[in-house]
Parts: C-alpha cells; structure tokens; sequence
C-alpha cells in the first residue's frame, strides 16, 4: 500500500486514466485466449501401462463409474444398467453367460434336466456355496434350494411391486399365490438341501433365461427379515448380501459404493482386485477427464467428440472395444390408427428411409438395420430379402398400391420424446417421408408423457421407439413387442398394436419347442414376416464404445450384460508413461 | 411489530398452502408416476402392483388428502397404513418414501443437505473474501488502472454465467492442470472440503463481483464524509481509515444482500451442482423432475416455499432493526 492522495484529484481526462485499466484487462483476456489454445496437453495414449505379470494376480482397488445413480441394490427391484453393475458383483444366479453369449450352469452344478414334456426343470446346486458373511447370520451360512425358492417368492410377492414379475408368468401357480390364495408357488418345488424344481403351466425355454436375469439371483430370507424386525424392511436395498466375487461394502449415496473381494468366494484360485469402487453421477465429460488422468479404470460412456479422438488415437486402439449391442431402434406405427392399418403405406414408410444418416448422428456409433433382430440374437437372418432398405423408388411403388400416388392428403403426427438430439433425428426422416409425399407434425412430449401416450391403442400414430434385450433370445424381441398378447388398454407393451394370428401361431410353437434348430427356424420365418408387415420401420442397431487402461486385465465389454466387472485383475503396480511419448507433452 | 408478525405469518401460510396444492395437482397431470419410475420396460403387471403399493390408484382427491394427512392414508407401502384408519402425511410429519430413490424422504433430503451447505457456505466465504478485498482494493485506487481493472472484471464475473465459466474452469483447471480433483464429492470432511473448492469459486464469481462493486461505491461515498477527512487529518494512512472506520458503514448492504441470499444457499446452485457433479439438493431437484418421482419434488418444493418465506420475513426484519426510519406496522 503507497499513499496515493494525488489521485484523489485528477488532472487527466477518463478515457486516458482507463487506457492502462483496458490494457490489463486486454492482457488477461489473451493470457486466458493462450492458456485454453496452448495447454491442451491432452495425452494421445494412456498414462499408465500394467507392469507386466506373467500371470493373474490379487490385489489393487478397481474403479468404474456410472453416468447417473444406483436406483437399489435388490436384485428384486433393480431393472436397470447401474444397478446390474453392482448387483452382479454381489450375487450370483443359478445359471449365467460366458463371454460368447451361451448359457452356462454358475450356482447350480449343471445344466438343468428337462422333463420330457418340457414343463419341467430340476437344478442341482453346487455344494459348499456361502453367502458372505455378516453379524446377521450365525455363522457361515450355506446356500440351499430354500433360498432359490424364497427368493423367487419374493420376487413375485406383489407387496414386492417388483418389475421382474412377468418374466416368470408360465411357474404354475403364479396366479394363485399372486392372489394371495396359495401360500407358496405350486411350481416351485424344493426336493433336497441342494435340489430344487421348476415346473410351468406350458413348455417355455425362454424360462431359463429369466433364472438366469438378475431378478432371480438368490438372497438369503434373514436378511430381509432383520430389517424388518428393525421396522425399517426398505434398509435391505441398501445392504445386500449375496454369494458373488464382491461383498458389499459401503454406500454413501449419491457418490460412491464399495465393494471387497470376497476371498471364501466358491471359485477358488480368481483373481480379482482387493476393492471394487463404483462412482455415481459421474457425467461424460467428467468421466472422460478422469479416466485419461489414470483415475479412472473403464470408461463406458463417451460423448461424441471424445469418441472421435480416442478412436483416433492409435495408442489407445489395444484398449478400445467397439461391438454391437443386441439393440434395434426404429420407428413404431400404431397398425390400428390410420394410415398405418394399411400395409404399403407402412413399407413405404420402411423404404423411404436413409438409414445413414443414423449413423452419421451417431458418428458413426450405428449399425443400419433391416430387421427386428439384432446380428448377434440368434434368428438373426442376413439373408432375409429386406423391404426394410433405402429404397425411394419401391417406397413410391407401394405409396401407389397403398392408394396415395400423390402421397397422404393429412399429416400424420409423429409423437417425440425431449432430449439431445431426438427432434433433429425426427426431422431427418421426417423429410424423408416427406419425398413419398407424408407429410410430419412433431409433437415433442416429456419423456414421462410419451411412454405413457404411446402404450395406449389409439393415441399416437407414429413415434421413435427402440429396445434393449433383456437376454440373448429371439422371443425377447419378437414376442414381447409384436405378440397380440402384449396389446393393452394401458402400457401396452406392443406399442404398434399390431395383431397378426399367423405370427401369434408361429410365437406360441416356437417357445416350447424344444429342439434349438426348429425353434430357431420358427423364429426366422416370424422375423420375415415382421420385417414384410413392417409394423416398425427397423433403422439402427446401436455400436457401444469402451475404454479399458492397459493396465486393466482380462476385460471386454461382455455379450449380454456389457459391463460386467467380476471377472477383472489388476496387472499391478502401474508404470507411469513418461509425457514425451507422446507429441503434444504432459501438462504434469 | 407482533401485528405485523402475525399477518406475514398467516400469509405466508396461505402461500404455502397454494404452492403445495397446485404444485400436487399439476405434477399429477404432467405424466403417470408408475410409468416413469419403473421405465418404458415395466409390463402392466409391475405398474398395477407399484400403483397400489403407492396408492396411485387411487382418487387424486384422496391422495392428496392422504398426502396432506388429514384423509386415511393410501400408501400400502407405508408403516402407517392400517386399511382406511392410519394417517401417513404431512401432518403426521411423513414426507412419504422416494420413488427413485426407494428410501424415506426425509432421509434423502438428510443425505444431500449438507452437501449444499457446505458448498453454499464455501461459496459464501469466497464471495466474501474475494468481493470485499476487491472492493477495498478498488475504493483505495479508485479511478487508477487497478480500479478500471478490476471494475471490469467484476463487469464480467456478473456478466458470464457459471454454465459457461464452470467447464471452462473444469477442463483447464482441472483436466489439463490438474489442480483439483474432475467434479464429484469425495469421502471424508477434508475431501468433501478440496472437491468443493472450484465449483464454490466458480459459483462465488457472481457474488463476489456484486459484492466489490457495491462495496466499491458505498467506501468512494464513505470515504467523502467529514469524520473520514477528520481521521485523514489526524495522520492515519488510507488503509487504517479505509478499514477501522469506513469499512463498517460501507458493508451494511452487503450484509443484507447476505441475509437475502440464505434461500438460495439451501436450495443448492442446481447447474453447478450439475457441472460438477456435486450429489446436493440442487441435483436431487432436478433428476426427481425428470423422473417424475413425485414425493421429493413436493419435499423439495415445500423446503424451498418454506426458506424464501423465512428468507424474506428475516430480511424485512432486520432491516427494520438495522434502520428505524422503517416502520413495519405502517407500511401496510
């Protein structure tokens, strides 16, 4: 501090007095402009590589995150990404998927036997499992076909309100102990400490894949009976216990969870990391930072300019995945409102789409599709003779057998969710059905309002719908989305109300027969006439990206359930890459 | 003055009470709850059990009765529901249980509070620090190049909005510098206290350019005013002047601007919060919105009613106290 009274008189005029003031603010301003050109010291690879052990080792702490939260770690409540995540590090279920997608005995010690007439399943499970140990429980305590069964009650308990529950509709007597008229489900049945049968109302072979769901990973009954007797039953989705790799350990909600190895796991000899940290809320860009600093293990969701520049980064290549998901998005015509009750009007609707340009929306993270099923369900038919391609000249073709030569004298009102990018797609194809001469309205509605709109008949007449598999089967697509059966007064899970008996005919025989190739076949022939009924124009199958550090063994983004994080070791401890490696320099 | 009291109280009731009932009313319209929480995937069987569970098949008048807790509670799910004789809402002190979430209301809120706080009272020092030394620092050198300068940033720390300055800052400062951690919350006090830092500077920027400018002013007032030439006179040099004896009249707006600013701390800077990914009610707020998740919008909606209610009452209060030209019981 100078004493500067002469200033409180000036004899200068403002603008002068200024000048070094806007010169200072000009200086800073170019410093800032240099800083954010200069310093992009991004690293072009990884900054740390594995140390190099020869073989599969213990140890480490392995952190992975999610875009938003874990909604609930019961397996009877979660339905969602996030919480499978955890959830299958925790637990595990009867049956599982290898890595080619094939369904694999895990707790129980094979493969179920099947009764002749297909109703029957009888499981063996492996002895000697434990659940991981907790003051809430005696002492060790063993898994046993009694737990199956309880948690398969649970799970269908409509007190339970879980969204699991139709995925094992065909158990006999699910309707009488839904109503409360049954204490158990009639078609459970437990033969022995270790055995335990399932039989259902009608052959089914999509039962296996709903054990197989997390829904019916196995909980033990004292875990949700101590936090009831606690007189707080909902502190159980936040306190899991299972028989899985990882215990879990901690929760602080909305930030982290944590788990560690569970060294009496009944795989012996499995390497994993000692710690497992899962982080919330972890936004893309966040995500991208951290994962390229090393603080970070996998990076699952990339925005689309880090997508471009990790794809383009040759270091990275060895530790980048891109596969595509079993996905199908596309464009959902209500088949009972017009003019989408008439055939040609829907086929024009499928040929009159470019689908590239869902890809290049995407930058380039899409596949075009033509069919119902994705490449890597089984069913999927690459030589099935599509409607469903770019093709404007039989699109005109059928607008004129449809009756409209001169194209639809009313628009049709396209129903559309908010969010990034939804209206910019919408009226990307949209000026593609304006070349057959269908006019567009967008109607953009919530995301809440539009589920709720488009499972009702007679509401929205075309609309952007997509779908997720629940597991690696044909009937996941096909049934759930196109059987007469899923057409409801509400949250109609058949939102094209399509209804076709001849596909309802060739469904219902293919889910209990139970030779794979006829069943398959079945399939094949209900994926033809979908693709030729065109209740949806099918456009894209999603192309998922993911990042691992080198450092990070024996990890790919898994068939069916993508991140999947139990079987990871840690090629420990890392070495630091030094900054000149790569062109630009380190900013450390 | 207790006249007056009581009609503010009573009106801010009535407010109270309207914001909850078109608040309850309107959220209901916009979309199904049961849908929303349970995804696009949920089949009609899982609705209709969720739907009883949470007493959404029921009349929206009795659910809001049930809500209020002045009707039979409706929440299966509840600890208070005994088949059309429990009460489970507010007046019972029940907040209801988080859709999304899956956990008592009150419990959320418990979880993400104190984590708004402590960024909105971190926020809160760095306004202060930063805004009132550069508002001395300005006063000191008014109309030199060290005033214009720092008018003019603090020109443009009210101009930017934090959704520009705060990715800026994360990817500079944090990304390619490495100062500070990428977003998130940590674990531990002095982690919580380290993640805080950025985005409390980002979210200070604005207040603190507000504060220094109004302090600038009020000191280049202050400054003019005889008992200031008088202790110039008496030899103290401008830096004692400036804080022994200007300082203290000078910073009586600032301190109401503080008071008027509480609200907002509680209510959580929702897109810094975002930005940062910082677990607080602002986020909580926004994603319960997205996700229809209808008894922590109520919550959070009540909260924040009741604290802006609070905030202004306080507000009017102490700037009665503060200067006793005010009378509140004329002011109509």
């Amino acid at each position: 501090m100078t004493p500067s009274t002469r200033k409180s008189e000036p004899k200068v005029g403002w603008f002068r007095r200024s000048l070094p003031g806007m010169a200072l603010t000009l200086a800073l301003l170019s410093c800032a402009a240099y800083a954010v050109t200069h310093v992009p010291a991004r690293p072009e690879g990884p900054r740390y590589l594995g140390a190099g052990n020869p073989t599969p080792r213990s140890g480490g702490t392995f952190v992975f995150g999610a875009a938003s939260d874990v909604p609930s770690l019961d397996p009877h409540i979660a339905y969602d990404a996030n919480s499978y995540m955890a959830l299958r590090l925790v637990f595990d279920g009867l049956l599982d998927y290898d890595h080619t997608g094939r369904m694999v005995p895990s707790l129980a010690r094979a493969m179920p036997t099947v009764s002749d007439d297909g109703r029957t399943f009888t499981f063996h499970l492996r002895e000697g499992v434990y659940f991981h140990d907790s003051p809430i429980f005696d002492g060790p305590r063993e898994l046993v076909a009694e737990d199956v069964r309880f948690s398969l009650e649970r799970l269908l308990h409509p007190e339970t309100a879980s969204p699991g529950v139709s995925f094992f509709g065909r158990l006999r007597g699910f309707e009488d102990y839904r109503a409360g008229r049954a204490e158990h489900v009639a078609g459970i049945a437990v033969r022995g400490r270790y055995e335990v049968a399932f039989t259902l109302d009608e052959p089914d072979q999509t039962f296996l894949n709903a054990l197989a769901m997390v829904f019916a990973y196995p909980v033990p009954r004292e875990n949700y009976e101590h936090y009831a007797a606690l007189g707080d039953a909902g502190e159980v989705e936040r306190n899991p216990i299972g028989t899985g790799p990882f215990a879990f350990e901690e929760w602080e909600r909305g930030v982290q969870l944590t788990f560690t190895r569970n060294r009496s796991y009944w795989q012996p000899n499995r390497p994993n990391p000692d710690r497992m940290v899962m982080i919330e809320q972890l936004s893309g860009e966040t995500a991208v930072g951290r994962f390229s600093n090393g603080d970070l293990d996998v990076l699952t969701s990339l925005p689309a300019v880090h997508y471009l520049f990790f794809k383009q980064a040759e270091a990275w290549a060895p530790y980048m995945a891109e596969e595509p998901e079993a996905t199908i998005r596309g464009l959902c015509m209500n088949t009972q409102m017009a003019p989408f009750d008439n055939v040609h009007v829907r086929r024009a609707v499928a040929a009159a789409i470019d689908r590239d340009f869902m890809r290049q929306m995407a930058q380039g993270r899409a596949l075009p599709a033509g069919q119902m099923l994705p490449p890597m369900i089984p069913g999927y038919d690459e030589h099935l003779p599509s409607l469903q391609r770019f093709d404007l000249q039989r699109a005109r073709e059928e607008m004129r057998l449809a009756g409209y030569p001169d194209g639809l004298p009313e628009p049709v009102t396209a129903w559309i969710a908010e969010g990034q990018g939804s209206l910019v797609a919408a009226q990307l194809w949209g000026r593609d059905l304006e070349r057959i001469g269908i006019r567009v309205e967008y109607r953009q509605v919530a995301f809440s309002v539009y589920v709720e709109e488009t499972g009702k008949p007679g509401q929205a007449q075309l609309f952007p719908s997509g779908w997720n598999m629940d597991f690696p089967d044909p009937s996941n697509f096909l049934e759930i989305l196109l059987h007469s059966q899923n057409i409801r007064p509400e949250s109609s899970e058949n939102r094209s109300f399509y209804r076709n008996p001849e596909l309802d005919a060739l469904l219902d025989e293919a889910r209990g027969e139970p030779d794979r190739e006829r069943r398959l076949a079945l399939y094949r022939r209900a994926n033809d006439i979908v693709s030729r009924d065109a209740p949806w124009a099918f456009l894209s199958n999603d192309l998922g990206a993911e990042l691992w550090q080198p450092y990070v063994m024996n990890y790919r983004p898994h068939p069916v359930w993508k991140e999947n994080y139990r079987d990871v070791w840690l090629d420990l401890p890392r070495r630091r890459v030094p900054d000149s490696i790569y062109t630009m320099g380190g900013a450390r | 003055m207790t006249r007056y009291l009581v009609k503010r109280t009573l009106w801010a009731a009535f407010v109270l009470a309207t914001l909850v009932t078109a608040v309850f009313f309107l959220i209901h319209k916009a979309g199904d709850p049961a849908t929303v929480a349970l995804g696009p995937r949920a089949t009609a069987d899982a609705i209709a059990d969720f739907k009883r569970q949470k007493g959404l098949d029921q009349p929206l008048a009795a659910q809001f009765g049930s809500y209020l807790g002045v009707a039979p509670c409706v929440r299966l799910d509840s600890p208070d529901y005994r088949d059309g004789d429990g009460h489970c809402g507010l007046l019972q002190g029940s907040l209801g249980t988080s859709y999304t979430h899956r956990e008592d209301v009150a419990a959320v809120i418990g979880h993400r509070m104190p984590r708004t706080l402590l960024l909105g009272v971190m926020a809160m020092v760095f306004e202060l620090l930063f805004g009132i030394s550069a508002g001395i620092i300005a006063a000191l050198r008014r109309n030199t190049w060290t005033d214009t300068g720092i008018m003019v940033l603090t020109f443009a720390g009210i101009s930017v909005p934090t959704f520009v300055t705060g990715p800026i800052a994360l990817f500079v400062v944090a990304f390619l510098l490495g100062w500070f951690p990428m977003g998130g919350y940590g674990v531990g006090f002095w982690n919580h206290v380290y993640h805080g830092l950025l985005p409390s500077m980002i979210l200070a920027v604005g207040g603190a350019a507000t504060y220094a400018r109004i302090l600038r002013g009020e000191l280049v007032e202050t400054l003019r005013m005889d008992y200031v030439r008088t202790a110039k006179a008496k030899g103290l040099g401008p830096f004692p002047v400036v804080v022994r004896h200007a300082l203290r009249n000078a910073l009586i707006p600032i301190v109401t601007l503080l008071g008027l600013s509480l609200p907002g701390l509680v209510s959580g800077a929702i897109v810094t919060e975002k930005i940062f990914n910082w677990p607080g009610l602002g986020m909580l707020t926004i994603e319960a919105i997205n996700k229809l998740d209808v008894p922590i919008i109520m919550a959070t909606v009540l909260m924040f009613g009741v604290l802006v209610q609070l905030g202004n009452l306080l507000a009017d209060v102490a700037v009665a106290t503060l200067d006793p030209r005010i009378r509140m019981g004329e002011r109509g």
